[in-house]
């Protein structure tokens, strides 16, 4: 496939995506027949109740679980038709994961942290200079040798965005990556996405209860009971 | 800044626990000592046995039959012994079909008067004419025959060449000292002639508060080189057919009576290391057990990174890796100090012959325990390993909330 045919097509294809878990003998579908599609650059909202499968639905778009039914395509090729190994290097590559909760290794500076995933892909081996501009990028150009306890939880999620630019990755996947914060780191921190966004055109898709996240990004979807229940553009479901 | 690393992570993950990852350490440290130290042991006791059966020189030792428990006592545990026969059965033994040579022997027993030492000093006296057990070696040692008025000691008397020694009023020069063998009936004691131990006899009479009472015919053992064909036992069996009242020990005999008093011990010294081992591989398996069960989340992020499953595991084996090297080199450090520092107490102790393995052979024990660390490490460690490699990341990031 040539790269400018690539280029034309979406980043990203999730077509009937299923996945069921069994709790009490009973059959619980956490994502039920999902499908939608994500351009290269777009930024999407995923909002809708605790337990609606927002969590699930993107762990299975990042290869971090397995459906049961359905496909996930990142440009162009099927994620769960690799094996382990090339999902993972597709992974290292391709996608990266923000989370709502501290996700930094505790034992690593902040700079050592931002640099973390390279260790597990083929990178370059200086990779200090890029990750010191993504610190400045989250305005923590003075933390770098600061280890994440050091840290306000405002800091370490930022920190946590710099590693998960550190990859070029063409996908971010973040779960509720303002939860917890006060308004103003709240604000820094949909700044930056908005920044990478437009810099790097890197596609976003944010699980959010947060109603202004969704409101600024260009696609929002609500989901309920594992089932997409509405896609809309622009602002308000 | 290069990337961090499996290896650098490890090691960042080992100190972030620090009293748990020494107290795996010491646990590594210990089982590693106990297998040198008992290793060491017995090939420094096989080693003793295979030099001093090698310097008796001899297949086959005849002594009076009611003396054979002192004869053997006297070669194994080097415990000073008097007993007599007379020199008639040397002659007899010679014209035993099957016997090669046959030398005669005399073991004195010195008298607390004799001798200044506090070293039990144990006195043969050989016949360098049929002599073929000491004179080999020590001609090899003093480049020449041993004079009557001369002595040859032992390589734990405290003496030098040029020293002399009274024995029974008789004052010896030392010719020379002998190298260890770890045998105290060669390194405690003190070679004459056999010329030279009747002069002393009698002159003990006039010379020595407690005078020796030693007959000129009067031997202690006969030794025995057997001819091609015969095996020492057969040799040693047809001499106990053949001349009454005494007794033929094999070489042979004598190693397997040391075997066989080792054997106990090593019984004893291989349950031990066994248990330790199997307790030190259940706590460190259940300490990574421990490490991957709380590291879950951790592991699933990093899953979500990028990481493979083999890194994944290439992580958690590191750690151990890491654990049993430093643990082994700890233990071989400590355990060689401890051997070296309380080795003649332990031996004293025992009562059984030991001498220290050469370099070689301890770096080769060395080696081997270190090896066997490694092999802790990773044995106990491969199981939790191999759960945390296969865990779904999702999974693994969802259940270490």
């Amino acid at each position: 496939m040539g790269s400018e045919l690539r280029k034309d097509m979406p980043v990203l294809q999730v077509t009937d995506l299923s996945k069921d878990y069994m709790i009490d003998d009973q059959r619980l579908k956490a994502v039920d027949n999902v499908s939608f599609t994500a351009d290269r650059g777009e930024m999407i909202s995923i909002v809708g109740h605790s337990g609606s499968g927002k969590t699930t639905l993107l762990s299975l778009i990042g290869g971090l679980t397995k459906p049961d039914r359905g496909r996930v395509l990142i440009d162009g090729t099927d994620l769960w038709a690799l094996d382990d190994r090339k999902r993972s290097e597709l992974r290292s590559r391709r996608v990266s994961f923000i989370y709502q909760f501290s996700s930094l290794i505790p034992t690593l500076t902040a700079l050592e942290n931002i640099i973390l995933p390279t260790t597990f892909g083929d990178f370059s081996a200086d990779v200090e200079q890029y990750a010191r501009e993504l610190l400045g990028i989250v305005g923590l150009e003075d933390k770098a040798r600061s280890y994440p306890s050091h840290l306000s939880g405002g800091q370490q999620r930022r920190i946590a965005i710099a590693r998960a630019f550190i990859n070029n990755p063409e996908i971010v996947l973040a779960d509720e990556p303002t939860g917890d914060l006060d308004e103003e780191t709240e604000q820094q921190i949909i700044a930056l996405f908005k920044r990478m966004n437009g810099e790097k055109k890197v596609t976003f898709i944010i699980v959010t209860h947060n109603r202004e996240i969704a409101d600024r990004t260009s696609r929002q979807m609500r989901m309920s009971n594992g089932v997409l229940v509405a896609q809309e553009q622009g602002n308000h479901l | 800044m290069k990337k961090i690393g499996i290896f650098g992570l490890a090691l960042r993950n080992l100190r972030r626990k620090l009293v748990r990852t020494v107290i795996l350490l010491v646990t590594v440290a210990v089982v590693t000592g106990t297998l040198l130290g008992a290793t060491a042991f017995i090939t420094g006791m096989r080693n003793a046995l295979k030099i001093g059966t090698y310097r008796l020189g001899a297949d086959v030792l005849v002594v009076p039959e009611k003396n054979e428990a002192q004869a053997k006592s006297a070669l194994l545990a080097g415990e000073p012994t008097t007993f007599y026969m007379d020199r008639s059965i040397l002659e007899k033994v010679q014209k035993i079909e099957g016997v090669k040579k046959a030398t005669a022997q005399l073991f004195i027993k010195p008298t607390s008067f004799t001798c200044c030492y506090n070293v039990d000093a144990f006195l043969i006296a050989f016949d360098p004419a049929t002599d073929f057990t000491i004179t080999p070696w020590l001609e090899k040692r003093l480049k020449k025959p041993l004079a009557d008025d001369e002595i040859v000691t032992g390589s734990s008397l405290p003496v030098i060449a040029g020293d002399t020694l009274p024995f029974f009023g008789t004052p010896f020069t030392v010719a020379g000292t002998m190298e260890p063998t770890g045998m105290k009936f060669f390194d405690q004691s003190v070679f004459m002639t056999m010329k030279a131990a009747y002069e002393m006899a009698a002159n003990s009479k006039t010379k020595s508060m407690q005078p020796l009472e030693l007959q000129k015919d009067s031997i202690s053992a006969v030794l025995v080189q057997v001819q091609e064909g015969f095996t020492p036992e057969r040799a040693a069996i047809r001499i106990e057919h053949d001349v009454d009242g005494v007794k033929a020990i094999a070489s042979d005999e004598v190693i397997s009576t040391v075997r066989r008093q080792l054997g106990g011990l090593l019984k004893g010294i291989v349950a031990i290391s066994l248990i330790v081992w199997i307790l030190a591989l259940l706590m460190m398996g259940f300490a990574f057990y421990m490490i991957v069960n709380e590291r879950q989340r951790e592991l699933g992020l990093l899953r979500a990174m990028g990481a493979r499953r083999d890194q994944i595991f290439g992580l958690i084996m590191t750690e151990a890796m890491f654990l049993s090297l430093a643990g082994g080199v700890t233990g071989i450090a400590v355990g060689s100090g401890l051997l070296y520092t309380f080795k003649d107490l332990i031996m004293r102790g025992l009562k059984l012959p030991y001498l220290l393995p050469s370099v070689f052979v301890l770096l080769e024990l060395v080696a081997g325990a270190l090896l066997f660390a490694i092999l802790t490490g990773v044995l106990s460690s491969l199981l939790p390993a191999a759960a945390a490699s296969r865990m779904e990341p999702y999974e693994a990031i969802r259940k270490g909330e």
